[in-house]
Order: structure tokens, then sequence, then C-alpha cells
């Protein structure tokens, strides 16, 4: 059958199609049928299950941030994912607390996702709460000024405009809250 | 295997036979070696960004996040792509033994193309970024490519069908599986993730990246090294058996592979340990292509000492096999939770698409411009020279990258290191892949050189030829 379809053009692309597809459909179309976490929005009541909580949608707000997050490919350098990591649960932590790992159930509003590929700068799947406004604010002006050391680029455009800036934060404080996990709710001063 | 080992050779000796206008292959190759420059000179501003993060920084258009995708996809699409349907709409009319369906078709989808690109610059400036990667570009620019790449495929399988030898060379078959595979692979990437969100998004947008190398770049890369190793080297192919292997093996194993970009993260174990498991069996089509490329070559390597374009095309080889080693073994949870999210990553992509694929379609660009002009390369030294340049400044970009994401990568998995220090810790690593960069950015320059002198060579010898 492959030695003929070397002869002959139509077989040939049907065979190369067909060969694909097993592979393409079984990837893409099966797994968010047989894994329904996937679209099921997170939430839980029971603390025995693990951390409550409950995925609220998106604010107009907290989008009009998210779209400057991509505007600006935030996502370039900053992953959006606790992994199943110790390391990862440790780092994502805050003040002695490990953060749970993120769960598909927790992205389910999520368009684009932002999982990202690589990580420059630190995670911020549970970033949100963890540093104020005022921080946001000097951080955004010159990353150096409060992370010597860092190589993140300023953005003045954003610091400087203020309804951007709100937006931005507002989304940056949304991040990683749908699961409750934290003593308490402290901002970094 | 005597008999296997034919093909190329009996199609090409023949296909003088055709008298091939090429109008097509030059418009795209020419725009693509000029994308290549200034996308070259795109990447050592975010290269240089890492070591001096206040470098254009206050300029919104120039902040790092507006220039890598503009370095990505203008790498990708720009050069990489273009360069590579340059070359494939000059050896599919000579493989086929007649002249290209629609000379007229391919100008206008050259065009087309350079729409495409020019628009993708300006999207990526602006920041309407889709924030997919690899799918950046804004939807009115992904239906046009949706456009250019169906009017690509008909000018392929037209001139296939009209073909004058019946059976098809090994880089047919790849090329042909890359239309159709790319098809597939595209509308999932830039239209599919339109209707999902999430986990299922990103699985989408994984397949897509993924396969955006493994079923675009790799079968067309491949279709230029079974044609041009061969031909620049003057040697049979080893085995018609062991292509077909590697072909069948990729169509069937590559596309399973797209979620181990989310290895440890929020999806599905059991996908993430089927996209490993088949990460692994990768092995099989690489490893069988590589063989029979290696094997072709037997006895023959001196003749790499003083032809470049042989030089470039064993080179991409090597790269080719040591990127599809390191891409199965990062598929594993224990390597992957080491290296994943570092810059080891970057130093690994870099291996695909400079090391291997762009010093294929390099290799092919200096092959078939003189012969497109009908005239000689302008210089062989200054392609040496281009070589080397690449050469060097690949290596210590890749090694050094290696070396780093590690590093990186050891460090973020001890959680008593604040992570600043673990980005403090890759400085000198970014300053020499800045240096890395510079060397290869003169290789750009030294090719782009020589292709653009030899088509001047070629304008200034034509007067003599017609009073002659």
């Amino acid at each position: 059958m492959f030695k003929k379809s070397g002869d002959n053009a139509p077989l040939f692309a049907g065979l190369a199609v067909v060969f694909f597809m097993i592979g393409g459909l079984l990837t893409t179309v099966v797994p968010p049928m047989v894994d329904r976490s996937w679209g099921k929005p997170f939430e839980n009541a029971d603390a025995s299950k693990g951390p409550v909580g409950k995925l609220e949608a998106y604010t107009e707000l907290e989008l009009a941030g998210r779209a400057i997050y991509v505007r600006e490919g935030c996502w370039y350098c900053h992953t959006q994912q606790t992994r199943t990591l110790l390391a990862d649960t440790k780092r994502s932590g805050w003040r002695g607390v490990d953060s749970p790992v993120s769960t598909p159930d927790e992205f389910v509003y999520d368009s684009p996702h932002l999982f990202g590929t690589k990580r420059t700068g630190p995670d911020l799947s549970r970033v949100g709460g963890k540093y104020d406004e005022q921080w946001h604010r000097t951080h955004f002006k010159n990353p150096r000024d409060l992370v010597p050391g860092s190589i993140m680029p300023p953005y003045p455009w954003i610091a400087n405009d203020e309804k951007e800036f709100k937006a931005m934060v507002a989304y940056l404080q949304k991040l990683g809250r749908a699961k409750h996990w934290r003593p308490d709710n402290d901002y970094e001063k | 295997m005597a008999q296997e080992k034919q093909t190329v050779h009996s199609a090409a000796a023949t296909s003088g036979a055709a008298v091939h206008e090429d109008t097509t292959a030059k418009w795209f190759l020419i725009s693509a070696v000029v994308y290549f420059l200034i996308v070259g000179v795109v990447a050592i501003i975010i290269a240089a960004k890492f070591v001096w993060p206040e470098m254009l920084g206050t300029v919104a258009m120039l902040s790092y996040g507006r220039l890598r995708p503009l370095h990505v996809n203008g790498m990708l699409f720009g050069w990489l792509l273009a360069a590579d349907m340059g070359l494939t709409y000059y050896l599919v009319p000579r493989l086929c033994g007649v002249k290209l369906w629609s000379e007229k078709l391919g100008v206008a989808t050259a065009l087309l193309w350079n729409v495409i690109i020019l628009g993708a610059v300006v999207s990526l400036l602006m920041g309407w970024n889709q924030g997919w990667e690899y799918a950046e570009l804004p939807l009115p620019l992904d239906v046009l490519v949706v456009v250019a790449w169906i009017m690509f495929g008909i000018n392929v399988f037209a001139t296939v069908a009209t073909r004058k030898y019946q059976q098809m060379y090994v880089s047919l078959w790849y090329t042909m599986g890359c239309i159709l595979w790319t098809a597939f692979v595209y509308l999932t990437g830039n239209f599919a993730t339109l209707f999902t969100t999430g986990v299922n998004q990103a699985n989408l947008n994984w397949m897509y990246v993924h396969n955006a190398v493994g079923l675009i770049f790799t079968p067309v890369g491949l279709a230029l090294a079974y044609y041009f190793i061969p031909k620049a080297g003057n040697i049979p192919l080893y085995s018609h058996k062991l292509s077909m292997i590697g072909f069948w093996s990729l169509a069937f194993f590559y596309v399973w592979t797209g979620a181990h970009h989310m290895i440890h993260g929020p999806i599905s174990q059991w996908l993430q340990t089927i996209s490993i498991a088949f990460s692994l069996m990768l092995i099989m089509p690489v490893w069988s292509v590589v063989y029979n490329l290696f094997a072709t070559m037997k006895g023959h390597w001196p003749r790499t000492r003083d032809n470049v374009p042989l030089k470039f095309l064993m080179s991409g080889v090597v790269f080719y096999l040591l990127t599809c080693f390191q891409g199965p073994m990062h598929s594993l949870r224990s390597v992957n939770a080491i290296v994943s999210k570092t810059d080891w990553i970057p130093g690994h992509a870099h291996m695909a698409v400079l090391g291997a694929f762009s010093f294929f379609a390099i290799a092919g660009t200096l092959y078939v411009i003189p012969r497109m002009f009908n005239v000689k390369l302008h210089s062989d030294a200054l392609a040496n020279w281009s070589y080397w340049l690449f050469m060097v400044g690949g290596i210590g970009f890749f090694v050094t990258l290696w070396l780093g994401g590690f590093w990186q990568g050891w460090q973020w998995n001890n959680p008593s290191i604040p992570f600043i220090d673990t980005v403090k810790a890759l400085k000198p690593i970014w300053i020499v892949r800045f240096f890395s960069g510079i060397f290869m950015l003169g290789g750009i320059v030294a090719f782009l050189y020589n292709v653009i002198a030899t088509v001047v060579d070629s304008a200034g010898a034509k007067p003599e030829v017609q009073g002659a």
C-alpha cells in the first residue's frame, strides 16, 4: 500500500491525511470529552477535599487588565501555572504556606489561555493579593527600584495611565484567588 | 538496494527538458533573505534587553513583549517558511519534469505572503496580539494565511498531477504531506482555539505550536534535505525503503505529542503520559531519516570540504539529530522537572529552527540562486564565512543556553533560593547569548550580501549574453 502510494498522488494524499487524523482527533477532540474538569469552573465547599472556594468570571475591569497583559506580551516571561512540583508549590506559596497546584477547573474563563512556556520572571498563577497597588505602581515604573537585579522592562505607559493601571492591577489581584488557601490576605508592604 | 537508489537522479537528469521560469521561487527567496536580516536585527535587540533591560525600554512599540513575537513570527513565517516555499516552487517542477502549473498564481502567492508579513510587523508592534504562541497574528491576517496556503497547495498539487515521472521522489511526499497537514494544524491553532477556553484551548494551541515545527517545518525541511544532499553532493540516495519508514512514521506519530508542553501542568496526567510515549517514538522517524542521509554521505564526506551548501546541509542533519534527541528526552517527567520553562528551551528551539531547518533553507538558497539566475555564486569564500559565523554563533548560543537552563532549573527546584537570585545567576549566560547573536547576524549579513550580489552579477552579465 505504501509502495503503491509512491506512484499514486490521490492515494498518497488520502493515506497521509488518515494517518495524521487518527492522532489529531484522539488528542484534541476526545480529551475534553473524557476529562470534564477542563470545562467545569472550580467550586468546592468541602474542606476535607482540598481548598474551598469558587471560580468567578472576570469583571469588565479585570478583562480590560487582562487585555493589556496580552497586548504587552507579559505571558512571554511569566507563566501562570503552579505545577505538580514541590518547588512550584513553595514558590507560589505565601508566608510559609504552600500553594495548591493549578487545576484545569481554575482556568475555564481564560481566553486566550496564558499558561506560558517560559519563566524568565516568576510564575504569576498565585500572585493575586500579594502586593498592593502602590507596590505595583512603583514596580511598573521601574522594576529595579523594588527588585534590584530584575530584568523586567519598565512600563511607564501603564503606570502613568490611571485607567490602564487600575485595570492591570485588578487583573493581577484576581490571579489564583479562586482557591482560598492562604492564612490571611495581607499585602506585602 | 541498488534499484532503490534512484529517482532524484533519474528525475534530475531529464529535468533539463522543461524550461523553468522560477519567477515565483525568486520572489519568495529574495524577500525571505531580506526578512532574515531585518528580523535578525530584532533578535539582537531582544537579546540585548536581557542584559540591559532599560535599553529602548520606555518606547511601548520597542518593548520586549512586542519585539519577541515579531522575532518569532518574522523568523518562522517571514524568513523560514517563505524560503521553504520558494525552494518548493523550485524543486517540485524539477522533480515532476514539468513546468510549474501556474507562475501567475505563484507570483500572486508571493505578493500576498509579503502583504501578510508586512501586516504582521505592523500588528505586532501595535500590540494587536491574540495571545497564543505562534498564533499571535490577528484574525484577518490568519485568513490571508489560509488563502495563501490554498494558493500554494493548488499550485503544487496541480504540478504533481501533470507530472511526467510516475514515481514520486521522497521530497515530493514530504512537500505534499506538509501542505495537507499544515492546513489542519493551522486551522486548529488559529481558528478552533477561538471556540474554546482554558486548558482545552491550551491543548489545541500546543497541538498547533508543536506541529508547526513537526508537521510544517520538519517535512518541508526534510524535503529540502532529501533533494539537495544528493544534488549538491552528486550522490544517489542510500535507501528508498528507509525514506518510506521515516515518512509514514512521522505522519502517524508526530501529532500525538502536543500535550508534552504542559508536563506537570494543569492538564490530565493520562494525556501527559500519552504525549511522552509518542515523543519517545519520534526517535523512529528521526533516526531513519538521519541514518538514510548519513549513509548517503558514506565515503563522500570529503566533499563537504569545499562545497558550502553540502556543509550547511550535513551540519543541519547533525543539528536535526541532536534537537530531536533533546525533544523526547525532556518530555520525560524527571528531565522536564529541571529544564521546562528555563532558558534550555530557547536553546533547543533555536537548534531546530536555525541549526537544522534554516541551515537546510540557506543551503538550498545558495544552491538554487546561481542556477535560477544563470550565473556563478558571487563568492564561495563569503558563503564559507557565513557558514562559520552561523556555526560559531549557533554553538555559542545553543550550548550556553543549555548549561544556563540546567543551572536555572536546579536553582528553581531549591525553593530556599529566592527567584531573583536565579535571574541574576543567568546574566553571564545572556551576555554570551548576545555576542553569539552578533556572530549569527554576521552570518546573515554575509549570506544576504552573497545572494543579492549574485543577482546583481546576473543583471550585469545579461547584456553580454544577449550581445553574443
